[in-house]
C-alpha cells in the first residue's frame, strides 16, 4: 500500500511540475502585444485621414426561421448587456429607451448578469427565449460561447442585433459597430505617442483576453504600433475583469513594477481607465504618467479637468442603444434585409453597413478639458 | 444526534417529518405558485431545459455531499471544472491528442487534483477548508496559465452531441446526470462505503477506532469530487462550444447550496443524495421560474439567499426537536 501511495505522489509530482513547466513555456511572450486576438488586423494610413472605403463583403448574418409577421405591431424586446450595473451600459440602455420612446410601439427591457460571466448571460438569454420575446438585444462576454443560444432565438423566429461586442457573424442578424476597431487603435496609439513619447513605454489594462471587442482594439493597436509608431515600447497587459478594484490594483502593481521605464496606460474598459486614472493620481505621477483609454466622460470629469488625463476615446453609447433599437425595429418591419447597404436610424440619419452584416454607428470621438463638460453620462 | 436516540414516539409517520420531505413538499408548492404565474413554466421543454443547464453543478453535487457528510468540503471544484476544460482544449488542439483521449485526459486531469486535494488532507492532516481554499487558487491559477487566456474553439460537430444533443427527447447530459445520481444514491444508502461516510461524519475517531479504512475513504471521496468536475468540465464545453479559463468560477458556492439546502449537515453525519437532488432542483427552478415571471436578475438571488436560511432554520429545528425528545 505505502509503495503504491509512494508511486501515486510521485506521479502527482510529475504532473504538477509539467503543468507549471508547460505554463512556463507558453508564458514567453509572442511578438505581438498580450491580450490581442489572432485575426487578421488592417492598420490604418499613419496621418490624418478618413478611412479607406473597405472593399463590400456578402451578407453574412444569421437568418431566422418562422419568424411571424409583425410589421408595424407592437413588439417586446429584451436587451442583455454584457453586465448591468456599469455606467457604460446604463447610458446604452437609456438611448434603447429614447428610441423606444420616439418610435412609439417598442418596449425594451434590461437585463443581466451582475458579473461579467458568459455562463450567466447565457442563461439570461434562455430564460427570455422560453418567455417569449419579439427581439433580443446583446453585447456578448464571449463570442463563440454565446452562439449556441443565440442560434436557438434565430430557429425560434426572434430576431437577434447585437451591439458593442459582437458574436459569430451567424449567429445574430446584424451588428452595430460602435467604430472601426483599426479607427479606435489609430485613435489611441496616436494620443499615447503623443502624451507619453514617441519612445517610451506602456502597459495596457484590459478586461480579460478572450473579450471580443477589447481583444480586437489591442490587436490593431499593435499592427498600427508597428506601422506608425515603431519605437514604442510595449511592457505588459493585465486583466482587470471589468471589476473597479481590480483594475486599481493592477494598475498601481505595474506602476510600481515598472517605476521609470512605464510612461503610460491604456485602459481598454470603461472601469480600466477611470481605475487607472486613479491609481496615477494615488501615485503622485499625474502629468507624469499619461494615461489614454475608452472611458464615459462623467467618469473621467474629475481627472481630465485635473489634468490628469487628456484625451478621452469613446463613441457616445447613448447613440449606439439608440440606433440598436431602430436597426431591430427595422429588421422586424421587413425594411432591413441582408443585402442592403444602409439603414435609417431615427436622428442619427442614414448608417452605412460595412463587414456583410455590420452597421456602423461613426468615427470615435476624443473627450477632452474642452469639450467634456458638454456631456452627461 | 438521531442516531444514538431512541425511538421518538409521534402521531406523523417518521419519514413525514424529515427535513428532506419537507423540503419536496415546499418544492412542489413553490413550482404549483411559478406555473400558475407563467404558463411557460411547467412545459416540457422549459423543464428538460432547465435539467439540461443544472447538469454541470448536479454532477459536483453527487461527490460533495459525501464530502460533506464526511465533515469536510471541497471548495476547489469550480476551480477544477475550470482546469479540466482548459485540459481538454489545450491537449487537443496544442498537444494533438485525438478528441476522444482529451476528454478522457481532462477527466483524469480532474481526478489528480482530486486526488492532491485528499492526499494532503488525510496525509499532513490539513483541514479540508484551508486546503481547497488553496488550491482554488492554484488550480484556477493553472488554468489561466497553461491556457495563456486563449480560449480553444472550432471543436467537431459530434462533440457538442454530450452538452447539446438529445436522446430519446431528454438532453443527453440529463441521462448522464441520472445515472449519476442512481449510482450515488445506491453507494450512500446500500454500501459498506455509504455507511463509512456516516460513521466518519459523527465521529471521527470512533470510525478509525472501529476498524474502517477512514484514510482511504476520503481520499476516495476527493477524487471522485475531481472526476465528477471532470466531467462537469466536458459537459460545460460542449454546450457552450468553446474554453474559457474562468469557467466553472462560482461553481463551489451554487454546489455547497443545492447540498446543504437538501438537508445535509455542514457539520456532517447526516445528509442523503435524495434530498441533494431535491436542494439542485429547488435552486434551478426557482431561478428560472422567477425569471420568468420578470423578476430581475439580482432579485432572484435574494430569494435564493432567503431559501436557503428558511432551509436551514427548518432542519435546526427538525433536529433540535429530536435532540429535546431523547
Amino acid at each position: 500500500m505505502k509503495q503504491l501511495m509512494k508511486h501515486r505522489m510521485m506521479k502527482t509530482a510529475a504532473l504538477v511540475i509539467l503543468g507549471v513547466a508547460m505554463a512556463g513555456g507558453s508564458a514567453v511572450a509572442a511578438d505581438k502585444w498580450d491580450g490581442g486576438d489572432d485575426l487578421p488586423t488592417s492598420p490604418l494610413a499613419c496621418d490624418a485621414g478618413p478611412a479607406a472605403a473597405a472593399a463590400a463583403k456578402p451578407y453574412d448574418g444569421g437568418q431566422t426561421t418562422g419568424a411571424p409577421d409583425k410589421a408595424g405591431k407592437p413588439i417586446t424586446l429584451v436587451d442583455v448587456p454584457k453586465l448591468i450595473g456599469i455606467g457604460y451600459f446604463n447610458a446604452t440602455s437609456k438611448g434603447m429607451q429614447d428610441a423606444a420612446k420616439e418610435i412609439g410601439n417598442v418596449k425594451v427591457t434590461t437585463d443581466g448578469p451582475t458579473e461579467a460571466k458568459i455562463d450567466e448571460q447565457i442563461k439570461f438569454i434562455d430564460n427570455y427565449i422560453t418567455r417569449g420575446v419579439d427581439g433580443i438585444l446583446f453585447a456578448a462576454n464571449d463570442p463563440v460561447a454565446i452562439a449556441p443560444v443565440l442560434k436557438k432565438a434565430l430557429s425560434k423566429g426572434i430576431d437577434v442585433v447585437g451591439y458593442d461586442a459582437n458574436s459569430q457573424p451567424d449567429a445574430r442578424q446584424w451588428f452595430i459597430n460602435q467604430a472601426q476597431f483599426n479607427g479606435i487603435a489609430k485613435a489611441m496609439v496616436d494620443a499615447m505617442a503623443k502624451e507619453a513619447g514617441e519612445d517610451k513605454g506602456f502597459a495596457i489594462v484590459t478586461s480579460t483576453f478572450t473579450t471580443p471587442n477589447q481583444a480586437r482594439w489591442i490587436a490593431e493597436m499593435s499592427a498600427y504600433a508597428a506601422k506608425c509608431h515603431p519605437k514604442l515600447k510595449w511592457l505588459e497587459t493585465v486583466e482587470a475583469q471589468e471589476d473597479n478594484v481590480l483594475s486599481f490594483n493592477q494598475a498601481t502593481t505595474l506602476i510600481n513594477k515598472y517605476g521609470d521605464k512605464l510612461s503610460g496606460l491604456f485602459g481598454m474598459t470603461s472601469v480600466a481607465t477611470p481605475a487607472s486614472a486613479e491609481a496615477v493620481t494615488k501615485a503622485g505621477q499625474c502629468g507624469k504618467l499619461a494615461v489614454v483609454g475608452l472611458a464615459t466622460p462623467n467618469a473621467m470629469k474629475p481627472y481630465v479637468n485635473a489634468g490628469c488625463v487628456k484625451s478621452v476615446v469613446l463613441w457616445n453609447p447613448v447613440d449606439l442603444g439608440y440606433a440598436a433599437t431602430y436597426v431591430i425595429r427595422a429588421v422586424v418591419d421587413g425594411k432591413l434585409k441582408p443585402g442592403a447597404t444602409s439603414v435609417e436610424a431615427g436622428k442619427l440619419g442614414k448608417l452605412n453597413v460595412v463587414n456583410g452584416s455590420e452597421i456602423l454607428l461613426g468615427s470615435p470621438f476624443i473627450f477632452t478639458k474642452d469639450n467634456i463638460k458638454d456631456f452627461d453620462f | 444526534m438521531a442516531v444514538l436516540a431512541p425511538e421518538v414516539r409521534s402521531a406523523a409517520p417518521r419519514w413525514l417529518i424529515r427535513h428532506e420531505t419537507l423540503l419536496a413538499a415546499i418544492l412542489v408548492v413553490a413550482l404549483a405558485i411559478l406555473g400558475l404565474l407563467n404558463e411557460r413554466f411547467l412545459t416540457i421543454d422549459n423543464l428538460l431545459n432547465q435539467g439540461r443547464l443544472m447538469t454541470e453543478v448536479g454532477l459536483l453535487a453527487l461527490p460533495m455531499t459525501f464530502i460533506i457528510i464526511t465533515g469536510g468540503i471541497d471548495l476547489s471544484v469550480g476551480s477544477i471544472v475550470g482546469l479540466c476544460a482548459i485540459m481538454l482544449g489545450y491537449s487537443w488542439k496544442n498537444l494533438g491528442f485525438p478528441l476522444p483521449l482529451a476528454i478522457a485526459f481532462a477527466i483524469g486531469v480532474g481526478g489528480v487534483a482530486g486526488f492532491v486535494n485528499g492526499l494532503l488532507i488525510t496525509r499532513v492532516r490539513v483541514p479540508p477548508l484551508i486546503m481547497t481554499i488553496a488550491t482554488l487558487a492554484l488550480y484556477r491559477g493553472l488554468a489561466e496559465g497553461i491556457s495563456q487566456a486563449r480560449s480553444v474553439r472550432n471543436y467537431p460537430e459530434w462533440f457538442f452531441f454530450t452538452g447539446q444533443g438529445e436522446w430519446l427527447g431528454v438532453p443527453v447530459q440529463l441521462w448522464i446526470l441520472l445515472v449519476g445520481i442512481i449510482m450515488a444514491g445506491i453507494a450512500l444508502d446500500r454500501t459498506t462505503f455509504g455507511r463509512t461516510l456516516y460513521a466518519i461524519g459523527n465521529n471521527e475517531t470512533a470510525a478509525r477506532f472501529s476498524g474502517l479504512p477512514v484514510d482511504r475513504v476520503k481520499l476516495v471521496v476527493y477524487t471522485l469530487s475531481g472526476l465528477a468536475a471532470g466531467l462537469s468540465a466536458w459537459v460545460l464545453v460542449s454546450r457552450v462550444t468553446t474554453t474559457r479559463s474562468d469557467m466553472g468560477s462560482g461553481y463551489e458556492l451554487d454546489v455547497i447550496a443545492a447540498v446543504v439546502l437538501g438537508g445535509t449537515s455542514i457539520f456532517g453525519g447526516v445528509g442523503t443524495i435524495w434530498g441533494t437532488v431535491v436542494g439542485l432542483v429547488m435552486i434551478q427552478l426557482l431561478k428560472n421560474g422567477l425569471a420568468l415571471t420578470g423578476v430581475k436578475g439580482d432579485a432572484t438571488i435574494i430569494v435564493i439567499g432567503a431559501v436557503l436560511i428558511a432551509s436551514t432554520l427548518i432542519a435546526s429545528s427538525l433536529h433540535g426537536r429530536r435532540e429535546v425528545a431523547g
